[in-house]
């Protein structure tokens, strides 16, 4: 099923004519106030002359003093307060078109199946999404500033070339020549740059190390070494960010030295013309005024072309989040609700055809790339309102049978079909109203405990205390102290283990789906709570065969069909059907009572009640031990 | 926080006196560079007033190369001050961060407990690098930029005493004006930053849960959260920018305010025929070079204000003192060490005890093998004999010294642990083997592993001992990890080791390759009178069969402790018992 493509590449022209249509408006606003703030930069340069010239005389009076000196404050002060507009329009294209991408990016990761591990760990997958998604947004921007600054020294230029072309001409010359200089040693600049940050990497990482590793480094009594070999770690930062440092100020200062360059020549050229007379003390100023901006120039320039040279990285990065999708998903054209005007979150519906009356998968493979571990034609036959448990050792690929009929994982083969029809992705198949599934290890997310559970399910039309009582969470709820609001995470109330693993189980009873998928509650919880989950979900089961349970919470109640992986007696006890999994395939499937006597596998699992999620020292094993110490 | 100004003089004379030549240095460069940006605006006047009074061409000339040669001069200073300045800057940081690991790694386990080691790289390496503008620049930037100021007015009152007191008032009131708008916008950013933190937070935990979400088809409301999200940043973010837009507004509008000021005087006092057109250019030139240093003191005084805070954190950090305390340096004998508890008493952090009234002794050279369920407290009783932490109640003593009357050092230093969970760095094999450690020579890694029987893998990579290990150890299997840790404790010679058993299970042939260490290491095969003392925590049965003793913890107490022999002999020993059930069905 997994389509092997070859990734895509988008090139960086049509990238930024995609990403620049999707909001004209606010490029449009920035561009205008942008290049009129720049290209304005050259109207106090003629006022300031004009001051000069007209104190001197050697201009006729247009305007008088005070009021070129009142049109400069004022036209400085309109100029300034574009910038606002200017503002407005960097900021909303630039995170209109940030969340564009990331919206992208985010349904495309959503898309894939649930269970592949992502080409990138999460913690670099955030910091593509913060700093290369800001280097492309950032870059049309870059060509309004670009032009601004070209426009404003082209009419300086032109000024100053009709005041003295000759002057000019020598001074702008060896500027083009500094464009060139600057480009250069642009590549160096990055490389330099490029080295800082690996220094930089190597101590931070080497602190990350030292600290994880306190314990070995006090009984090796090795403080002191440790702490020498960060001092050379740390020497190597300083070097190579000095280099950085030193090399980007020298470039910096190209800026500075043509302008000193420029007014040193225009006092060599100009001192006879002005002793005549012809080039007049205003000229001067003005001269001296451009200069500090059109020397600017050669760096914008620079630094655009080395910009776009980074996009073109930045945008290939991104491409790998998306892959394998074609890379132009990320600039489809899509809604982002930025005024906060959001649809509500759809709510699934259950349609007819949706019951489950008997799901059958038959030949079921997949392969974990590079290896032979996985499943190999696996058969499986669920019948409604049945309870089926996958068992098995570890490593004999129950969570991978479960991952894959869901869809978590790309089958390699085999047949899956819901009362006798083929599904072909299974992945957007094998969904609430139709299924929900747990985890091994769930994952609740940084928000209230009912977001958590709900995700996005409106409260009025769900049965939100049954699933709690049904998860066996309704105590635990009672007891924290701000109940179904309490914050869940890193950043809020640590639940334990089994209150996770329980929450979750409440998330899937919720969406009361035709088909229940549990991936080894017992890792976390204890005997007694599994075993009562287990019997309400039984009662539930045998209430609503009965037709009873429609009358039971007010609401109609799915007769849910349940697919566990467990390895404790209370599961296999009332499973209507085991299947005992071995080197990823069947070993057997049939009721424990068949089964027990006869399959080798079962009665290993049964007698030692030894599953896996008992590794040595994890909190919580204690109690699964069976033999007796004492 | 309050920081007194001790604190701050504590830290630069701590930090900068080693380079006392460097500091002194970029203060002449700087003072230099300053000065010389005072003098050309008056060269351009002697220019200009020349030009209009018809002056000799030769004056003119001088005075544009002397123009230039200065301005090139000035900007090489300042761009060597730039380099001193962040060369001294870095070896201060440096310094102070070498310093404060040193000092957390010494620092008791619970502090360790407390702080994950991302928060302290935040601490050590956050707040000290937001420390290094105060160390390079702090004082040398407003001095300096103080003295240009400084200088620029006194050159405008030299000129004239109204243009001199008149820019002094402006530039008093735009500093002042200034300092009161830098904060409108510090609530708006600290919103934007916030709604950047949650979104990108959202994101992480919803990447690393794409299983939990699509398996319940939760993709519908991860989108709405995230529209909502980036929708809460845009007006974070555009609010926050638009605000403090009129800092950069006002900022700018007070220097165009000043440059008016310039011209207007500058033309007043020409037309009034007091000063020469020259004169007029040099004080609105002057003017215009007054708002960069006011700009600058400006930002120095704000980045005081985020070294504070970081002064204090670094301050506290530096005053917590490990509760293991060194008091007497008695040498601990040579060879091997006897291990003995008395009536030890332990709880972490004082709370319920993990061990309780447990004693026994050890000869020196005999090997005890620890028995125990998890939680026992067999970890524990191994971490006591290191003084990770002291025990509340009893004695321990090795060699017949309180571990309590030896240094650290030479406690540590005879006293070798190999633990199941083996830590290695992103280093070459050599510095994990030696931990760093520069004395140990290859020839002795080189004999270590050779006995070990790890030399042929070693010696087959690529680099040999320099051979770069991956972060966490990648690349290597459990049972190499195993083996590398096995050579660390080789290259001790202690005369204690402290082996925790691994129970994963390894590959047939590491299983074997730590087998034979083990041998090696406690001299298994015949006893020699020089093997170590040994101390196993034991998971295996052939490894409890090769201890002299056993030892059966149960819920911090000791519930059995006897020669083996002896418990073996003992049909009603809880030893025996456990041989029966087999230890793996008890223990794993």
């Amino acid at each position: 099923m997994s389509t092997v493509s070859k990734p895509t590449h988008i090139r960086t022209w049509p990238f930024n004519w995609a990403i620049v249509r999707y909001r004209p408006w606010p490029i449009i606003v920035f561009s205008v106030f942008h290049i009129v703030f720049l290209a304005g930069r050259v109207v106090p340069g003629l006022i300031e002359k004009s001051v000069f010239d007209t104190m001197t005389g050697a201009a006729p009076v247009a305007l008088g003093l005070w009021s070129l000196i009142a049109l400069y404050v004022s036209f400085e002060l309109a100029r300034f307060s574009a910038s606002f507009g200017e503002i407005w329009g960097d900021v909303t294209f630039r995170y209109s078109v940030g969340a564009l991408l990331q919206r992208n990016i985010v349904a495309s990761i959503l898309r894939k199946p649930g269970a592949v591990a992502p080409p990138v760990s999460s913690g670099e997958a955030v910091s593509r999404f913060r700093d290369d998604v800001g280097e492309v947004a950032d870059f049309p921007l870059w060509t309004p500033h670009v032009i601004g600054e070209v426009l404003g020294s082209a009419i300086a230029i032109a000024i100053m070339a009709r005041i003295n072309l000759f002057i000019t001409l020598v001074i702008f010359v060896p500027l083009v020549a500094s464009v060139i200089a600057s480009r250069m040693a642009w590549g160096r600049l990055q490389r330099y740059r490029h080295a800082s940050r690996v220094a930089t990497d190597r101590v931070t990482g080497f602190m990350g190390e030292l600290f994880g590793a306190v314990q070995a480094i006090k009984v090796a009594n090795a403080e002191r070494d440790v702490v020498a070999h960060f001092r050379t770690l740390n020497d190597a930062r300083r070097r190579a960010t000095l280099k950085d440092r030193l090399f980007g100020e020298l470039l910096q200062s190209i800026n500075g030295t043509a302008v000193t360059f420029g007014i040193g020549v225009t006092l060599l050229l100009a001192g006879r013309a002005m002793s005549a007379g012809t080039f007049t003390v205003g000229d001067f100023a003005l001269f001296v005024y451009y200069l500090w901006f059109t020397a600017e120039l050669p760096g914008t320039i620079g630094a655009f072309i080395g910009d776009y040279k980074q996009q073109e990285v930045a945008i290939e990065r991104l491409e790998e989040l998306v892959q394998p999708e074609p890379a132009n998903v990320l600039v489809q054209q899509a809604p982002i609700y930025a005024d906060g005007l959001l649809p509500a979150v759809p709510v699934p519906e259950k349609h007819a055809e949706d019951r489950l009356e008997r799901l059958h998968v038959s030949g079921l493979t997949y392969r974990f790339p590079g290896t032979d571990n996985g499943i190999k034609n696996v058969d499986l036959s669920l019948t409604r309102g049945s309870f089926t448990v996958v068992t098995g050792r570890i490593g004999s690929g129950k969570t991978t049978l479960l991952r894959t009929l869901l869809g978590l994982l790309p089958r390699d083969g085999g047949i899956i079909t819901w009362n006798g029809v083929a599904v072909d992705d299974a992945a957007t198949f094998f969904v609430p109203p139709r299924s929900s599934y747990t985890p091994q290890v769930p994952r609740l997310f940084s928000e209230p405990l009912r977001d958590n559970i709900l995700m996005g399910l409106p409260e009025q039309r769900v049965d939100l205390p049954g699933a709690l009582r049904l998860g066996v969470l309704e105590q635990d709820v009672t007891v924290l102290e701000r109940g179904l609001e309490t914050v869940v995470g890193p950043r809020g109330v640590r639940l334990s283990g089994g209150q996770v693993q329980r929450a979750a189980a409440v998330r899937m009873f919720v969406r009361d789906p035709e088909l229940l998928v549990f991936d080894d509650l017992s890792s976390a919880l204890d005997v007694e709570t599994e075993r009562s989950l287990w019997e309400r979900l039984e009662e539930r089961r045998a209430a609503s065969t009965m037709g009873a349970g429609g009358a039971m919470d007010g609401g109609t109640v799915t007769t849910p069909t349940c697919l566990a992986v467990s390895h404790r007696r209370a599961a296999l006890r009332r499973a209507d059907q085991i299947v005992v999994l071995k080197h990823g395939r069947v070993d057997a499937v049939g009721t424990l009572d068949e089964l027990l006597p006869v399959n080798h596998e079962l009665q290993r699992l049964w007698r030692g009640d030894v599953g896996d999620a008992r590794q040595v020292g994890t909190p919580g094993t204690d109690e699964l031990a069976t033999p007796s110490f004492a | 926080m309050y920081v007194s100004l001790s604190h701050y003089r504590n830290l630069l004379s701590t930090y900068l006196r080693p380079q006392r030549s460097q500091v002194m240095l970029l203060a002449i460069l700087l003072f230099s560079s300053i000065g010389l940006q005072l003098v050309n605006p008056q060269i351009v006047r002697t220019f200009i007033d020349t030009t209009q009074r018809g002056g000799p061409e030769r004056t003119l000339l001088l005075a544009a190369g002397l123009f230039v040669a200065i301005a090139l001069l000035q900007r090489g200073l300042a761009l060597a001050a730039v380099y001193v300045s962040e060369n001294v800057g870095w070896s201060a940081t440096n310094a102070l961060r070498a310093d404060l690991t040193l000092h957390c790694l010494q620092l008791d386990m619970p502090f360790h407990k407390e702080h994950t080691p991302g928060e302290l790289i935040e601490r050590i390496d956050g707040d000290v690098t937001s420390l290094a503008n105060f160390f390079s620049q702090l004082i040398v930037q407003v001095l300096g930029n103080g003295l240009l100021i400084l200088g620029i007015l006194l050159l405008l009152l030299r000129e004239d005493w109204r243009v001199g007191i008149g820019l002094s008032v402006y530039t008093l009131v735009t500093f002042l004006l200034l300092r009161a708008v830098q904060n409108v916008a510090v609530a708006r950013w600290a919103a934007s930053r916030q709604a950047s933190a949650e979104h990108y937070g959202f994101l992480e935990e919803r990447i690393s849960g794409t299983e939990d979400i699509r398996g319940n088809g939760g993709e519908p409301y991860v989108m709405h959260r995230l529209y909502r999200l980036m929708g809460t940043l845009l007006q974070a973010e555009r609010s926050a920018r638009l605000v403090s837009n009129i800092t950069y507004i006002s900022t700018n509008f007070l220097f165009v305010i000043g440059y008016a000021l310039g011209l207007g005087l500058g033309a007043y006092l020409y037309t009034q025929g007091q000063v020469s057109i020259g004169t007029a250019y040099l004080v609105v030139f002057y003017i215009g070079m007054l708002s960069a240093p006011l700009e600058s003191i400006r930002t120095q005084v704000q980045d005081l204000q985020q070294a504070t805070a970081s002064i204090g954190r670094v301050d506290r950090l530096l005053r917590m003192a490990p509760a293991v305390q060194e008091r007497l340096h008695v040498a601990l004998p040579n060879g091997p060490l006897g291990a003995a508890f008395e009536n030890v008493t332990f709880g972490y952090d004082g709370g319920e005890p993990v061990l309780q009234n447990v004693s026994f002794a050890l000869h020196p050279g005999r090997v005890l093998g620890l028995l125990g369920r998890s939680g026992s407290g067999k970890t524990t009783l191994t971490r006591l004999l290191f003084r990770l932490y002291d025990p509340a109640v009893g004695t321990i003593r090795l060699g017949g010294v309180d571990i309590r009357d030896v240094s650290l050092d030479d406690l540590r230093g005879r006293v070798g642990m190999v633990t199941q969970d083996v830590q290695l760095f992103h280093a070459s094999i050599r510095d994990n083997l030696t931990f760093f450690n520069r004395r140990v020579t290859d020839d002795q890694i080189i004999a270590v592993l050779r006995e070990l029987g790890l030399w042929v893998w070693v010696e087959s990579l690529p680099a040999g001992l320099d051979t770069e290990l991956g972060a966490g150890g990648q690349g290597l299997s459990a049972g190499e990890a195993q083996l590398l840790a096995f050579a660390r404790v080789f290259l001790k010679h202690p005369g204690l080791v402290i082996l925790d058993e691994a129970s994963s299970r390894l590959d047939p042939a590491s299983e074997q390759l730590l087998e034979q260490a083990v041998n090696r290491l406690m001299g298994g095969d015949g006893g020699s009178e020089s093997r170590p003392t040994g101390i196993i925590i034991a998971h295996r049965l052939q490894t409890v069969l090769r201890a002299d003793a056993i030892m059966i913890l149960e819920g911090g107490r000791v519930l059995e402790y006897g020669s083996r022999e002896a418990l073996l002999r003992d049909p009603n020993s809880h030893f025996n018992r456990l041989l029966q059930t087999g230890l793996e069905e008890v223990f794993v």
